[in-house]
């Protein structure tokens, strides 16, 4: 074996040590700046998808354009009703002594990429540490709950979805008294991902359709957003356990909201 | 010297592939359930037989390295605010590397008389054990947790991977020769002694 050889292993096998016994916060700062440094590169690469999704004939974008003009006017009706609806219910709850109930303050984030690893499930999203987003933010839709922040850049972060089975979720299913831990599912398809909900009471009496929210427990993840319906109940040995199906269609995911506080 | 350049190059290349593969969407249902095109280790794996070995552990370590700093996962702590958890550590994809383009490189001598179908075949053979050992990594770090799951889908994705990996693999070969041979570098200096 020539001496390049040695030197070339010898210094391999000191920078893979070196990499081993980086403490998880260092690891985590590493990832951040290597996000840091690849950021130009996916945010170029996640143009050219844009552009690519976004062509259109005039036709289409004439009729895309009146069907969202129609939803504004809609949603601006609604809007007014929700604050009038706020409104009474501060009051109520002041009246009452409640705690003032704010509402989240959302950074708005589009998808850049998805991980192409074969076995974890998260997105990267286009908004950073300078847009106010930091670790353990959640990641919602207006339709549910997305994910948790886990890494992030200065313009860039990275989101593991609720498809993943490390992300786990406090919840409770509206209408009963039924808490429990929601978490992915490692052997379904990535195209059809289902949630499982354990630490359920065997004789929870769970029906399909029932819907799953955040319970808040923790204080990680806000209270009452929708994570997903149930789609079935089997009673295990030991606990309960529901199939849930996300409220939010992961693999069609484009945009995000980032909740980085409250009003 | 051209072996240098080339061996930046590479570099570059190693990493951009690995920028674009997560552009392309996973293989859609049925098709091999939700396996990804791996586009790196084709470049990587094509580096491995063309540098020689101290070239090949440079590839292997930026290669893991990004890798894992792009897509190992952080486990998202019960709490706010607590300690974050990597489930496998960073830079395990470096050893995988190494130990896989360790076995390119010792075919070395084939691929230096121009024989193409090595960088082709093992290209496929590797990507699908690198799909499996990512499972497999995971599969025992949770075992505890919900015991020790192999579902068929394990081998339906990696089968997927490398399957994409070996279709791709002769596109790679032909582009990076050719880039190497403008750079000045040989990748065949024997394929005279073939054909003699």
């Amino acid at each position: 074996m020539s001496r390049t050889h040695i030197i070339s292993i010898i210094a391999f096998i000191g920078l893979v040590a070196a990499l081993f016994a980086l403490n998880p916060r260092n690891s985590q700062k590493v990832q951040a700046g290597v996000l840091n440094v690849l950021t130009p590169f996916f945010k170029a690469g996640s143009s050219v998808t844009t552009f690519r999704d976004g062509l259109k004939t005039l036709e289409q974008l004439e009729k895309q354009n009146t069907e969202l003009l129609t939803q504004n006017k809609e949603l601006k009706a609604i809007s007014q009703t929700l604050r009038d609806l706020e409104a009474e219910n501060q009051k109520l709850r002041a009246a009452l002594e409640y705690r003032q109930r704010a509402a989240f303050k959302l950074v708005p984030a589009r998808i850049v990429t998805r991980d192409s690893a074969t076995w974890w499930n998260t997105v990267t999203i286009d908004k950073g540490t300078a847009d106010g987003v930091d670790i353990d933010m959640p990641a919602m839709t207006d339709e549910g709950l997305v994910g948790k922040v886990t890494t992030v850049g200065e313009h860039i972060a990275v989101v593991v979805l609720i498809a993943d089975e490390n992300c786990k979720v406090a919840a409770n299913v509206v209408g009963t008294r039924e808490q429990g831990i929601v978490k992915g599912d490692r052997i379904t398809s990535n195209t059809m991902p289902q949630l499982g909900m354990g630490f359920l009471s065997r004789d929870a009496k769970l029906t399909r359709g029932q819907q799953v929210v955040t319970s808040g427990v923790g204080g990680v993840y806000p209270a009452g957003i929708p994570i997903g319906v149930v789609d079935r109940f089997e009673a295990r040995p030991l606990e309960g356990f529901a199939v849930v199906l996300p409220a939010v269609n992961l693999s069609e995911l484009q945009d995000v909201f980032v909740v980085v506080g409250r009003k | 010297m051209p072996a240098v350049i080339f061996f930046f190059f590479l570099v570059g290349a190693v990493l951009l592939s690995m920028i674009g593969q997560h552009f392309i969407p996973p293989f859609p249902a049925p098709w091999f359930t939700g396996a990804r095109v791996l586009l790196m280790p084709v470049f990587l794996f094509y580096g491995a037989l063309a540098m020689p070995f101290s070239g090949m552990l440079g590839l292997a370590f930026i290669a893991g390295f990004f890798w894992d700093a792009l897509t190992l996962p952080v486990v998202p702590s019960l709490l706010p605010g607590g300690e974050p958890l990597f489930e496998i550590p960073l830079g395990w994809s470096i050893i995988l590397y190494a130990v896989l383009g360790s076995i390119m490189n010792g075919m070395r001598p084939w691929f230096r008389r121009g024989r193409w179908e090595i960088h082709c075949l093992l290209s496929g053979v590797f990507t699908a054990l690198i799909v499996v050992a990512e499972y497999l990594m995971i599969a025992l770090k949770r075992i505890e947790e919900s015991g020790f799951l192999f579902p068929g889908i394990v081998w339906q994705r990696a089968l997927g991977s490398g399957l994409a990996a070996m279709l791709l693999a002769p596109l790679v070969f032909f582009l990076l020769n050719t880039v190497g041979r403008l750079i000045g570098f040989e990748p065949h200096p024997e394929r005279e002694t073939l054909r003699r």
